[in-house]
C-alpha cells in the first residue's frame, strides 16, 4: 500500500468482527487501508484480516478477494471469505509468517551482504512463476515491488497485496497513477496503458525487483517521476554488472530488458521472463559444476514416452531424460531429484496426472521446475485447475513436438 | 538445414515409421480385449493410441481410438450391443488406416 498521513485504525484491538474473527494486532497500515491479524473463532486459526478505508473504494478490496480466489497457487495467498462488518467491507486471508523482501534486502545492506546469484535466482524464478501464473488468469498485479514479496518458512515465497489488481485487458482506472513509484514503469505515470498490456508493468517492476536484489541498489532514483524523465532514466540506467561482477552477462541482460522504458522491448509475458530465469540458472556453471538440463517424462504409453523423449532431445540434445509410466513413481523422482522440466500424462493408471501436481505441488516439490501436462483429452475444467496449479497443458497431438520444443529451446537456448 | 536437422528428420521418420508398423498389433489387442469383454483396459489401450496415433501424425487413427474411448466412457464400460457395434466400426475403419499407413512407411 502506498505510504500517507496515519488515520485511525478501522478496527480496534479486541474488538470482534462479523462475530468471528477476534482483532489481535495491527500488522499493517497504509493510505489505502489496513491488516490484522486475528483469530477465527469458529475454525481456531490465525487470520490476516484486510479493510480499505472508508474514502478508498471498495472496489480495491473487492477486486483483490475475486482476484486472488480466482488463483490457487502457493505463490499466492489464499483468500477465506470476504465480508463486511460496521459497513465496513473486510477481507479474510490466510495468515502467511514470514519476513517481507524489503525487510530482508534492508538487512542484508545493514550488514554489508549480497544476495548470492543462485540465491537471487531462486527467489526470481519463484516470482516469475508466481505472476505467470496470476497474468495467465487474465489479471496484472500492478505493484511488484520487494515490500509486496514475503518469504515465508519451507522456501516459499509469496506475491502479497492484489489491491491494485486489474484484468490486463482492462483499461478502466487507467487513468489514475497506482503503485509504487520506485517501481512504477514509465507508461504507468501516463495513466495511458495500451489495452491488454498491463501485465508488462509486471515485468517493469520484477526487472526493478531483480536490480535491487542483486545490486543492493534502486537502478535510479525516483526523484523526478515525469514519464520523460523516467524513461531517460530508464535508457541510462547502468547495467548490473556495472555494479558487481558475478552477475552472468545474460542475467544482466534480461533484467535490463525487463526495465525497457518502452512495454513492447520488455519480454511480452512473465511466462517468457520465467524461461529465460531458467535458461541463465541452468547455465550458472560459473558457480559450480554444469548441471545437466533434466527432464522427467511421465506417461503409460512407451510410445509417448519415446517421442516425448525425442522432441525434448532434439530442443536439448544433451537433455538427461528419465521416464516413467507411473505417478507414484514420478513423486518419488521429484523427491530425489528435482527436474528442469516436468512432461506429465494426466491419464495415468495409478494416480491421475492431477494429483501428481496437486502432491507436488501441496509439498512445494515442484515449485521451481516447469510441469507441463500432456494430455489427449483434458477438459475445460482439467486446464483451468491445472493453470491453477501452474501447470501449462500441451494437447497430444500433430502439434505437440512444435509447442513442446519451443517450451525446452526457451528453457535451455541451443 | 544442418546436419543436426537432418539427423532429426531421419530419427523422426524412423519412429514414425516404426510406429506405424505396429499399428495394426494394437488394433488387434484392442479388437481381443473387447472379445474378452475386459472393457477396462480397452478402454485405456483406446486412450493411449488416441494420443500417440495423433502425435506420431495419424489423425484418423488418433480419431478412431477416440471414438473408441468415448464409447466406452459413454457406456461407463458397460457397453450395450449397439455401444459394442459402433466400437467394433470404429476398430474397424482404424484397421483399414492403419494397412495405409503401414504401407506407405514401408
Amino acid at each position: 500500500m502506498t505510504d500517507a498521513p496515519r488515520a485511525d485504525p478501522v478496527f480496534a484491538l479486541g474488538e470482534l468482527v462479523a462475530e468471528t474473527y477476534e482483532i489481535r494486532s495491527l500488522l499493517g497500515s497504509g493510505g489505502m487501508g489496513e491488516v490484522y491479524e486475528a483469530r477465527d473463532r469458529s475454525l481456531n486459526r490465525r487470520v490476516a484480516l484486510k479493510v480499505v478505508r472508508p474514502n478508498i473504494k471498495r472496489d480495491y478490496l473487492l477486486r483483490e478477494g475475486r482476484a486472488l480466489a480466482a488463483i490457487h497457487h502457493p505463490g499466492v495467498v489464499t483468500v477465506h471469505t470476504m465480508g463486511e462488518h460496521r459497513g465496513v467491507l473486510f477481507l479474510v486471508l490466510e495468515r502467511v509468517q514470514g519476513l517481507s523482501l524489503d525487510r530482508m534486502i534492508d538487512e542484508r545492506r545493514g550488514r554489508g551482504e549480497r544476495f548470492g546469484i543462485a540465491e537471487a535466482m531462486d527467489l526470481l524464478v519463484s516470482i516469475a512463476d508466481t505472476l505467470s501464473i496470476v497474468h495467465r488468469a487474465g489479471l496484472a498485479h500492478r505493484d511488484v515491488k520487494p515490500a509486496n514479496v514475503m518469504l515465508a518458512p519451507g522456501g516459499r515465497v509469496v506475491l502479497m497485496d492484489f489491491g491494485l489488481v486489474l484484468p490486463h485487458a482492462d483499461r478502466a482506472g487507467h487513468r489514475t497513477v497506482a503503485g509504487s513509484l520506485d517501481y512504477m514503469a514509465p507508461e504507468a505515470l501516463t495513466g495511458h496503458l495500451t489495452e491488454g498490456e498491463a501485465h508488462l508493468l509486471d515485468i517493469y517492476g520484477l526487472g526493478v525487483l531483480a536490480y535491487e536484489l542483486l545490486a543492493g541498489v534502486l537502478p535510479f532514483d525516483s526523484g523526478d517521476q515525469t514519464p520523460d524523465a523516467h524513461r531517460a532514466k530508464s535508457r541510462s540506467c547502468p547495467l548490473l554488472t556495472a555494479h558487481r561482477s558475478d552477475v552472468p552477462k545474460p542475467l544482466s541482460a534480461l533484467i535490463a530488458q525487463m526495465m525497457a522504458a518502452e512495454p513492447s522491448e520488455r519480454p511480452q509475458s512473465a511466462e517468457a521472463a520465467l524461461w529465460q530465469l531458467h535458461a541463465v540458472r541452468g547455465r550458472l556453471g560459473s558457480e559450480g559444476p554444469t548441471r545437466p538440463f533434466a527432464v522427467l517424462v511421465v506417461d503409460d504409453d512407451p510410445d509417448m514416452r519415446s517421442a516425448l523423449t525425442l522432441y525434448v532431445r532434439a530442443a536439448a540434445p544433451d537433455a538427461e531424460v528419465e521416464t516413467t509410466g507411473e505417478g507414484r513413481h514420478a513423486i518419488r523422482s521429484v523427491r530425489r531429484r528435482v527436474p528442469d522440466l516436468l512432461l506429465l500424462d494426466l491419464d495415468l493408471p495409478d494416480i491421475n496426472g492431477i494429483e501428481v501436481c496437486m502432491l507436488l505441488r501441496g509439498m512445494h516439490l515442484g515449485d521451481s521446475c516447469l510441469i507441463v501436462s500432456v494430455s489427449a483429452r483434458a477438459t475445460r475444467a482439467d486446464v483451468e485447475l491445472l493453470q491453477q496449479l501452474g501447470v501449462r497443458s500441451l494437447e497430444k497431438g500433430p502439434n505437440l513436438m512444435t509447442e513442446l520444443v519451443q517450451i525446452v529451446q526457451r528453457m535451455r537456448p541451443r | 538445414m544442418t546436419e543436426a536437422d537432418d539427423d532429426l528428420e531421419l530419427l523422426l521418420a524412423a519412429a514414425r515409421a516404426d510406429f506405424a508398423s505396429r499399428l495394426d498389433g494394437k488394433l488387434c489387442e484392442l479388437q481381443e480385449l473387447s472379445t474378452r469383454g475386459d472393457w477396462a483396459e480397452a478402454r485405456r489401450a483406446a486412450h493411449r493410441l488416441r494420443g500417440s496415433a495423433g502425435t506420431y501424425g495419424f489423425p484418423k487413427i488418433g480419431a478412431a481410438a477416440g471414438e473408441m474411448e468415448d464409447i466406452l466412457i459413454d457406456a461407463d464400460l458397460s457397453p450395450n450391443d449397439e455401444a459394442k457395434s459402433r466400437f467394433a466400426s470404429a476398430v474397424a475403419a482404424a484397421r483399414v488406416e492403419a494397412e495405409v499407413a503401414a504401407r506407405g512407411a514401408a
